[in-house]
């Protein structure tokens, strides 16, 4: 019971504490009461404005600290004694009496004001200082710590609010941009090896001597296969993604679904880029081929395929490229992609044209990079082959 | 001798235009047989249908007893006996030039590897291209290509090559180099089945000539007579621009 009373008296301290954020106007809190009844209503009650929304005092809503605060001297009868060392921010050692607009109408409360000597840098990053509160209650000597965070303050400039979005929020971005890459390329990889089986149903060849079902099966694969193409190339990736992930809740997780998504996208680009590639190798080697006794699919396999596709690597990285880009829509479906990442970086000091940029800027640089190394593996993949010893 | 090859009454047409017009014609073993006449006589297009490049829309080829237009479901049978040489050489890109004969006699005879690699080099020595065996087919010259694809028919072990217009696409200085292989391999005994417009060669290395005009054959007979004393007015007509 004694120890219930103590745990209730640490909250009714902690949530005691008045923080002035931005306009002192704004603070709100409940008639203090020492009365056993009321106090968790009091804990209820007692809430406070940041600068965003109306909240209920809690332990985190110390870390973002930025401008000075009031604690409470006392709470009922209850004297607290309050301590803290740090050299950011000073307690003032003289109590004042401030108005409080709660539900009651004004009241006046006895506090003391931590005043912030210095907000941090954001090359210093946030910094934490202890609040010891001490008191007596019932005989016993209560210690509670508390700990609060400065944040180091956005500045209104362009160019300061652009470092400080950087640099703050530096490991956020390289998340996003993580994923995004990882997103993209192993949907281009998995997006290939689809689009090796589409294409082949796609040219299937169908010949006269055949015997009837397998004319049909041919025919049934191949219309698929050519559907398949049309509607992943004919509707946009964003609906794609909401249809399987809001539409069936496929895997029962965005991040698989959106993967699955990029895919099955991918592949049917590729499909089309790889036919391109078969119909321009020169049909002489087809018929040579032939005319060796290989095959329609030996033909496809050893000569034609391998051709294909090494025409097509240029425009099968390329594809890769665009899903860098494209993998943005999946933010719709709640992945934290490069993008949305970008978009949670921006609502939180309504930054946007700093974040923006400079997700752009990333953008730019991940597609030119990756752009650039795959220019460099197709003039390796160009080479005329090394001269191997010849055998005499 | 024995007769290996018998085209009776062939025709094709591409759509409405008759190409091979009823050709008939028997080859012997062994026998090595050039095809001339005018662009667009229909020489390539029978040489074509010899291995069913082009389906035939009538008539019969008959290619060691069997009549292979009924029964189109085992043309991989013939091709395997008889090869083609194309006047665009055809080499897989791909492949490096071993690999370009090694590949159909390992897949399609189901040859053993080592072995086939063994009897590569030696047929590269045949036509003189040993020492590019290891390179890509795109470092080669036309004359070099044209070897190469030869030796790669080669590897089958045919029965009949045939060989349309294997000198057309080369720079004139590469054309002994091709036509002094292909005099080699008349020598082997295999039976050939030239298009060419080289006359000399021709007679040269020919049991028989044949003259196409028009999707027939228009006249046919030993290389002297029909290459120094042609009856027909049209072979003298074609004959003269190759004075
Ligand atoms: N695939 C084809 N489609 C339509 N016409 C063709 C085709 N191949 C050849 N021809 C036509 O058939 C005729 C004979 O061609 P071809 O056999 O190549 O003659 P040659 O080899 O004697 O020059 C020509 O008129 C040519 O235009
Ligand atoms: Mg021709």
């Amino acid at each position: 019971m004694l120890k219930f009373v103590k745990r209730v008296l640490v909250f009714i301290i902690a949530f005691g504490i008045i923080i002035a954020i931005q306009s002192r106007d704004d603070i709100y809190a409940s008639e203090v009461n020492t009365d056993n009844e009321t106090i968790m209503e009091a804990i209820e009650e007692l809430r406070f404005y940041s600068s965003y929304n109306y909240q209920t005092l809690t332990e985190d809503k110390l870390s973002q600290l930025i401008v000075d605060f009031y604690l409470p001297v006392r709470y009922g009868d209850v004297l607290i004694d309050w301590q803290l060392e740090s050299e950011y921010v000073e307690l003032g050692t003289e109590t004042e009496t401030i108005e409080i607009n709660s539900i009651t109408g004004y009241v006046e409360v006895e506090v003391l004001k931590v005043t912030i000597l210095e907000v941090p840098s954001v090359f210093k990053g946030d910094q934490v200082f202890e609040l010891l509160a001490s008191f007596e209650y019932l005989d016993e000597s209560v210690e509670y710590s508390y700990f609060g965070t400065l944040v180091p303050q956005i500045s209104a400039d362009f160019l300061g609010g652009a470092t400080y979005t950087l640099i703050r929020y530096f490991s956020l971005f390289v998340e996003g941009a993580l994923l995004t890459i990882g997103i993209s390329l192993v949907g281009t990889v998995i997006g290939f090896v689809l689009a090796l089986f589409i294409v082949t149903g796609k040219t299937l060849n169908i010949k006269d001597f055949e015997s009837k079902a397998s004319k049909i099966t041919k025919q049934v694969i191949k219309k698929v296969s050519s559907l398949y193409v049309i509607i992943f190339r004919g509707t946009p990736m964003i609906v794609q993604a909401s249809f399987f992930w809001f539409g069936l809740g496929l895997f029962g997780n965005a991040l698989l679904c959106g993967l699955f998504v990029v895919s099955l996208n991918t592949a049917a680009y590729i499909a089309e880029i790889i036919r391109g590639g078969i119909q321009s190798v020169d049909s002489g080697q087809t018929e040579a081929s032939k005319s060796l006794g290989m095959t329609g699919s030996q033909t496809m396999r050893y000569i034609i395929f391998p051709q294909a596709i090494k025409n097509s690597l240029p425009a099968i990285g390329n594809e890769f490229v665009i899903n860098i880009k494209d993998t943005a829509v999946l933010s719709v479906i709640g992945i934290f992609e490069l993008f949305n990442q970008t978009r949670k970086i921006a609502g939180m000091h309504y930054r946007q044209l700093e974040a923006y940029l400079i997700v752009a800027l990333i953008y730019l640089f991940l597609t030119y990079t990756v752009s650039s190394i795959l220019r460099q593996v197709e003039k390796r993949l160009d080479m005329p082959l090394k001269e191997l010893p010849s055998s005499n | 001798m024995e007769n290996i090859l018998q085209i009776n009454n062939l025709h094709k047409y591409f759509g409405e235009l008759e190409v091979l017009k009823g050709i008939d014609l028997s080859v012997s073993k062994g026998e090595i047989i050039s095809v001339i006449g005018s662009s667009g006589s229909g020489k390539s297009t029978l040489l074509r249908c010899i291995n069913f490049l082009e389906t035939p829309n009538n008539g019969e080829i008959i290619f060691k007893g069997k009549n292979y237009v009924t029964n189109q479901n085992d043309l991989q049978e013939l091709r395997k006996r008889i090869s083609m040489v194309f006047q665009s050489f055809n080499l897989f890109n791909n492949l490096s030039v071993i690999n370009n004969l090694c590949l159909t006699p390992v897949k399609v005879l189901k040859k053993e590897k080592k072995e086939t690699f063994v009897k590569a080099l030696e047929v590269l020595d045949l036509v003189g291209m040993k020492d590019f065996a290891y390179k890509s087919t795109k470092l080669l010259s036309g004359g070099q290509k044209q070897r190469v694809a030869i030796a790669r028919s080669l590897m089958m072990d045919p029965e009949i090559i045939l060989f349309d217009e294997p000198t057309s696409a080369l720079d004139p200085e590469m054309v002994g180099e091709v036509l002094d292989v292909m005099k080699d391999l008349a020598k082997t005994g295999i039976t050939m089945l030239i298009v060419t417009h080289e006359m000399q060669f021709a007679k040269e290395i020919s049991n028989r000539v044949i003259f196409m005009h028009e999707g027939i054959v228009h006249e046919s007979g030993l290389p002297s007579e029909i290459l120094n004393n042609p009856k027909e007015e049209r072979t003298k007509l074609f004959l003269k621009r190759f004075l």
